[in-house]
């Protein structure tokens, strides 16, 4: 999808003072949500129910690789 | 994300009109896809028909095609009728989505205030700006 100039251009140089500027010193990585917006909705919902397959895919392979009875490290 | 947003959740939140002829098509399709309240105990019963969801108001759901949430009221903005109006209607694989003004999940995120809803709200609040070009600044 098509982004316009003016959009680009506030996501990668915020203006100062802006809702733009305020979260990317909040540490959102705004090139990430231009690269979304470049997207149509349904190729959005596409990526994302992608991504999610993938992290239930590795979660499982993750499973099935650990021995049944491994013990499992204790989080400090 | 429908918005733009990078940062996402798993579950999908919809926002219902609480007629009686909506809660039975609810009941009905909730069935059809087996939903199961989530995180109760399973030796709970729960009858999912119009009647439960209307004596109900907020409800979160397991399905057979991932996590949904019900809701009948979305705090800070309203019932289904304040959420809809002023909504953006979407196009997606075939059907016609009526998805929450920006300004109003703004709101919603807000006022629920959980640490999950106020991580997002900078960049739907940059996202806002970017339509606007941050008028107010």
């Amino acid at each position: 999808m098509k982004v316009d100039k003016a959009v680009e251009d506030y996501f990668l140089n915020p203006p100062p003072g802006s809702a733009a500027e305020r979260a990317v010193e909040f540490g959102i990585d705004l090139t990430l949500t231009l690269e979304n917006l470049r997207l149509t909705p349904e190729e959005r919902v596409r990526q994302l129910d992608g991504f999610i397959k993938s992290v239930a895919m590795l979660q499982e392979a993750g499973r099935q690789a650990r021995p049944r009875n491994a013990i499992t490290p204790k989080r400090n | 994300m429908l918005h733009g947003s990078a940062l996402f959740t798993k579950d999908l939140d919809v926002c219902y009109a609480r007629s009686q002829g909506n809660l039975e098509r609810l009941a009905r399709a909730l069935r059809s896809v087996n939903a199961k309240l989530r995180n109760a105990p399973p030796d709970i019963p729960f009858l999912l028909d119009a009647e439960t969801l209307r004596q109900g108001l907020n409800f979160t759901f397991a399905t057979d095609v991932g996590s949904l949430d019900l809701l009948g009221e979305v705090r800070g903005v309203g019932f289904y009728e304040d959420v809809a109006s002023g909504s953006q209607r979407l196009e997606l694989f075939g059907y016609s989505f009526a998805v929450i003004e920006l300004s109003k999940l703004i709101t919603a995120k807000r006022t629920a205030g959980r640490p999950k809803d106020m991580l997002v709200v900078p960049e739907l609040e940059a996202l806002l700006g970017s339509r606007g070009m941050d008028e107010e600044v």
